[in-house]
Parts: C-alpha cells; structure tokens; sequence
C-alpha cells in the first residue's frame, strides 16, 4: 500500500468548498469563490505530507455537480472523470447547510462501487444554527465514513485524509439502488429520480434536527433588501468600488509603494555605481531599460497587491453573488444574462480566468459574447496604469479607478447592444437562477493567499516578459537603422520612433500623437504592464509614486509636463490603453473559448474600436468644453471612426453566419 | 397559479413545472424543485424573487417563476 499511489476525487455540489478543501489538502493556491461555478475544469495535486503521513496521494479537484446525469458542461468533466478515471476513493463534499439537496448526488456516486467518504463541510454556519446531524446514524446509514470538516479553517482535515486511505481497495455498498429502468424513457428516469429523492428525504428526516428553518426570514433578508436594492444596488456596489480603489490607489497602496519605490531606486543607483566603466549604452540598457523599466512597473506592486486583497475579501464574503442579481436586469436587455458577470467580476483580478468562466453560460452566443466582453473590466495589469495616470495627472487618484470600472461595465452593455443588433439575434427569452450563498466573514488568510500568489506572477511576469519588452525599446530607440548609437536629442532617427511614428499619426485625433505614447500603446498589446515600463523607458523616468507628499497636493507636474499631455488628452490616453486588447494571453484565451476565428476576430477588433472610439470621444468632447475649440485632427479622426465602426459591423456579421451554421448543425 | 403570482412569505406546493426547456426542468429537479415539493418564497430584490427550496437560497427571475406551477 506504501508505495502504490492514492487517487482522490473531490466531488460534490457547487459552493460546497471542493476548492477551499483542495487547497487547504495540497498546498495549491487555486481560485475558490463563495458562489457556484469557479471551477470549471479539473486538476490534481499530490497532498502535502501533514495530510498523507508518509503514502503517496493525489488529489482531484473537479467542478462541482448536482446530479450524475450532466446537465452543465462543467458537470459532464465530473461524471465522465467519476465513471472512466481510474479513481481509488471518493471524497464527497457535502454542504452541511443543505443537506437534503447534498444527498441526492451522494447516492448517485453510492451506487458506482468506488469507496466513498464523505466530508460534511461547513459543518461550522451548522452549529450556529443549530442545526445538529447525527453522523454516525448517516455513516450507517449510508455504508460509509462521515467527517465534520471545516476546510476554510482545516478543521476535520486530517481525519478525513485517514478514513479516505483506510477505504482503499474496498467494494462500496450502496444503501440505494435504482431499480432496472431503460435510461432514454424520459418518464421512467424521471419517476426512478424521484423515488431517489424520497429516499434521501428519508435519510435526512432521521439525522437532521433544525432549529432554524431556511424559508425563515432572517437578518441576511435585511441585508439582501438594502444590498441588492432595485435602486440602490448600484450606487451601493459603486461606493464599495470606490473603497477599493481609495484604499489601494490613494491611501494603503502608495503608502507602501513609498518604500518599495526608495528602495528599487537606490538599487538602481548602487548597480550605476558598479558599472562606471562599461560603454555609455551598455550602462543606460541595463539603469534605464531594465531596472527603470521593470522598477517602474514592480513599484505598483504594493496598490495591486492591497487591491487584490480587497477584491478577494468581497467575493468570500458573498456580496458578489448579489451585485450579479443587481446587474441581471440590465443585463437581459443586452442580450446576457447576470450568469455572464461573474466572468467579469472574475475578470477584475485577471481577463484570463475571466474569459474561462464564460465556459459555464450554456448559449454559445451568449458565452462568445461575454468571452468578448470581459477583457473591458480593468485587470490587476490596467491597475499600475490607471494608478500612474490618476496620481500624475489628476489629484484624487480614487475616481478615476472607479469611474474606470464603471465605464468598463458600461462599455460592456454597450458591446453586448452593439453584437446583438449586429448579429440580428431575434429576442431569446432568458431563464435566471443563481444560488444566493450566506454572507459571512470573509477570511484574511485566504485573500492573503490569494494577494500573495498573484503578487507572485505579477513579479514573475515584470521579471519576464516585462523586462524582455524594456530592453528591446532600450535598444530600439538607442539606434537607428544604421545601427549607430542615437545622438542625444536625435531621438526621431532611432528605430523605435521611426515605427511608432507612424502609428502616432493614427492617435493624433486621440489627443496623444506622439510616437513615444504610440510605442507604450503598442508594447501594451503585449501585457499592459508595458505601457508603464515603456514609458519609463522613452521618457527616462524611473519614478512615477512620487517619495514626495507632491502626488497627493498638486500632481507631480514633473512627470506630466515630460509627456507634454494635457489632463483630457491624457484621460484619453488612458482609455485608450484600458479598452484595447489586454494582453496577448486574453486574446489567447478568447481564442481557445470562442472557438471560431471569426468571433476571435470580430472580436479583437470590437475591442480596438471600441478603445479607439471611446478614446477619441473623450479628447475631442473634453477639449471643447476645457477650451472652446475641437481637438487636434477631428476630421481625420471622425473618418476613422466611421471606416472603423463599419469594418467591425461586417466582421461581427460574418462572425454571426457561423454561429448559425453550427447551430443547425447542433440540433 | 404560477410562482410570479404568489405572495412573499407564502410557501406554495409545486404542481408542475411548464417545460420550456429540459435541461433547466432538469437542473430545477436536482435542486428539489419539482411536483410536490414545497417552495417558499421569501423576498423580491431587484425586481428578482428571492425562493428557498429545501435548504437552498435562490434568485430566479420572474420568467423562471412563471413556468412553475403551484398551488397553496
């Protein structure tokens, strides 16, 4: 037994903690939310050795199911992984609170022989209700090994682990077993269902004494009322954004990123010193471009780790779940439906998960266009460039991150509008239901985790990619294409400005038409890290979170004079950045959940357009009102707009067609 | 009568369920919502009804609410 090794499934409702209990059991840091729907694929771990005392286990996180018969694709992974993987026990994860829906799914995965133990969770939201199960009378009942489980603490863990290796190798007795029925007779699988469920009413009625009944009004009505308020909703959810990005973008972050800042500077200084001698370029690449540039970026860090953090204490809390309900009504006259916001809460820390979550919304138009979509919500990425725009240009950094989101979630209903009528869809009556998870404390250990484990790949990703991107610009606009040292105030000859000016011209409508902007814009396709570390690099500034108090009192003019924007071109600018494409990696994922090139397509360009449109409505529209008069290049612009605007159409159009041919082809 | 008809803090019966889609009639049964079984409906937020079936708490939209029938 010692060296063979032990496959454990987790399996279990959605929301029932399979992920929380997964990473407490191997270590791993996955993304759990307190709703359904997180995990939407399955992955495997081996425990940590507290947990396997010297055996060889693997764990199985799979995505939750209520019943073995899939009705959602996420719920196909786990009954196909159940019936055909080579599994030696199965942890069923129960969710204590609600154990008579729990049960149905028990039974199920009773009948299918593999050893099953099963993990009473949120065994703690029980005893304060009061709600008392008597587990050994359900382990017998059940033929099987009951555990109370607390996994956001850990509590039960142990045990658990122990009973799931001593069920090795035994035949599992089910206590039911569906009668001989034929599976395709639709009314026959319905009537064998219902005796199941009879059966587990049953079970429950013996083991379970409530004091507290769930169709009880109680203080979480209040709560909802007031949370998720046809009116109030979304002011409410505005004022919690706006603490978000207060906290992390003007209070906690920037205090934080002071230090962080001193030091990388510093070590910028004391590497200067070590490489006195070497060549004049040899010593600007590796001060300006590398430690500038990837310092610039890396000393963001402290704002989007606080703000991660926030991030990650409201999704465990449960009040995500609501502002999805708050947002379904506007939603369903798009087109979506609330099932797609909880890609895009998602995609606030990160598009790509984001984008992977829209694999649970069942419509293919639906999900396509919510996969298309979500790049719009500002990601961990946009976070430094929001947070250099706000604090160089606009003294109170706080509305601007907020008046971000909002525009995104605005640009979001907009998009869906503009793929609907484009697409033609005739109305589509759309069905809502979404379990409403109890709001609790959310946990500080694990939004820290959760903070940690992001602040790694951020660093992971500025100590890669990001650096990669700053010394090419450093080389590209050291040299021209004769390949000689650029002359100081030369710059228009070196070969970074000779291919972004080009592009420059494009964004003089946008207010920003120089090429060193045009340059950060373009390496932001990459990763949007870049437009900070770019323009570090091009403007040769190494700090942008001002050691001063100045960021706070006047704006670091400083920074603002060098790129020589006005505060509406540079609103503009920052539009721009955040409403294009996010990354290579988002676009990667669009691709692989939309699964036809021409939504890719049409997609990728609605994103562009959008950004540029958006862009160029906020220079011109602002700069008349700020001076009077029309933006630089409005005609030209206005011609753009309108080529742009119909090229995306007829993209979106073609894209439409193939959905309609895959349709007929499905059903 | 269906759902989208009852009043709060009622708890109705559920007589049938209009079959507008299999797979959503299906997943309303794993959740226990289907002919016989009790369904309260405990608040409206946002236009939503907030239900409790079996030990869960749900938001369903009043389209959803109007396919299911119930009786007092």
């Amino acid at each position: 037994m010692k060296n063979k090794e032990i496959r454990i499934a987790l399996t279990g409702n959605p929301n029932s903690g399979k992920t929380t209990l997964y990473n407490a059991l191997t270590g791993k840091n996955e993304r759990a939310g307190n709703w359904a729907g997180v995990t939407v694929d399955k992955r495997e771990s081996a425990l940590k050795n507290t947990y396997a005392a010297g055996n060889k286990v693997i764990a199985i996180d799979l995505p939750g199911a209520y019943s073995m018969s899939p009705f959602t694709s996420e719920e196909s992974i786990t009954s196909d992984y159940v019936k055909n993987a080579e599994i030696d026990v199965l942890v069923n994860i129960i969710d204590a609170t609600n154990l008579s829906r729990s049960m149905f799914f028990t039974t199920q995965l009773l009948e299918l022989g593999i050893p099953v133990v099963i993990a009473l969770n949120k065994s703690d939201i029980n005893s304060k209700k009061e709600t008392i199960i008597d587990i050994e009378k359900l382990s017998k009942q059940m033929n099987c090994p009951v555990v109370s489980t607390i996994s956001t603490s850990g509590t039960g863990l142990q045990e658990l682990v122990k009973n799931a290796i001593a069920v090795v190798g035994i035949t599992q007795k089910a206590p039911y077993t569906q009668a001989k029925i034929n599976l395709a007779d639709k009314q026959e699988v319905v009537v064998a269902d219902r005796q199941r469920f009879s059966f587990v009413n049953s079970i429950v009625s013996t083991v379970e004494t409530r004091k507290v009944l769930t169709s009880d009004k109680n203080s979480q009505d209040k709560l909802d009322s007031v949370l998720a308020h046809k009116w109030l909703g979304i002011p409410i959810f505005a004022v919690v954004m706006w603490g978000v990005f207060s906290i992390s973008q003007t209070y906690l972050g920037p205090y934080i990123a002071d230090y962080l800042v001193g030091y990388i500077e510093s070590f910028g200084a004391y590497v200067g010193t070590l490489v006195e001698g070497a060549s004049p370029f040899l010593q600007s690449l590796l001060i300006d471009g590398i430690i500038g540039g990837v310092g610039a970026v890396v000393g963001f860090l402290p704002l989007v780790m606080v703000m991660y953090f926030l991030i990650a204490l409201l999704e465990d809390c449960g009040y995500m779940a609501r502002v999805a309900v708050v947002m379904d009504r506007f939603f369903k006259k798009v087109g979506l439906s609330g099932k797609s916001i909880i890609p895009m809460i998602i995609g606030t820390g990160c598009a790509i998960p984001g984008i992977m979550a829209s694999r649970t919304i069942k419509n293919e138009r639906e999900r396509r266009t919510t996969a298309m979509l979500t790049p719009f919500m500002p990601c961990g990425a946009k976070l430094p460039v929001i947070a250099l725009f706000a604090g160089v240009f606009f003294e109170d950094a706080s509305w601007v991150g907020t008046s971000m989101y909002f525009l995104g979630i605005a640009l979001i209903i907009l998009g869906a509008l503009l793929t609907q009528k484009i697409t033609g869809t005739k109305y589509r009556k759309s069905f809502f239901i979404m379990e409403l998870p109890e709001y609790k404390m959310p946990s500080i250990k694990a939004a820290t985790l959760s903070m940690l484990d992001r602040a790694k790949s951020f660093i992971i990703k500025a100590g890669t990619i990001i650096l990669l991107c700053n010394a090419i610009i450093q080389i590209m606009q050291s040299f021209n294409w004769q390949l000689e040292l650029v002359a100081e105030g030369a710059e228009q000859s070196s070969i970074l400005a000779s291919i972004a000016s080009p592009f420059a011209l494009l964004f003089v409508p946008l207010g920003f038409g120089v090429w060193q902007l045009a340059a950060a814009a373009i390496t932001g396709f990459i990763a949007k890290e870049n437009v900070v570390g770019t323009l570090a690099v091009v403007y040769g500034i190494t700090n942008f979170i001002d050691t001063e108090e100045k960021v706070l009192v006047g704006g670091s003019s400083d920074v603002a004079s060098v790129m020589g924007l006005s505060a509406v071109a540079a609103l503009a600018y920052l539009i721009f950045n955040l409403f294009t494409p996010p990354c290579f990696a988002a676009i990667g994922a669009m691709n692989s959940e939309m699964q036809s090139k021409k939504w890719l397509i049409g997609g990728v360009s609605l994103q562009l357009g959008v950004g540029y449109v958006a862009a160029f409505i906020v220079y011109q529209v602002g700069t008349l009102f700020t001076t009077g008069t029309l933006g630089d290049g409005f005609f030209f612009g206005l011609v753009i707009v309108v080529v742009l605007l119909s090229i995306v159409g007829y993209l979106i159009h073609k894209g439409n067609k193939s959905i309609k041919d895959t349709s007929l082809n499905k059903y | 009568m269906t759902l989208a008809q009852g009043s709060i803090g009622n708890s109705y019966i559920v007589e049938s369920i209009s079959n507008q889609d299999d797979e959503l009639t299906d997943f309303l049964f794993t959740l226990g919502c289907y002919a016989g079984e009790r369904i309260s409906l405990i608040s409206q937020i946002s236009g939503n009804l907030v239900i409790s079936i079996r030990d869960g708490r749900y938001n369903i939209d009043k389209n959803l609410a109007e396919l299911i029938q119930v009786i007092e």
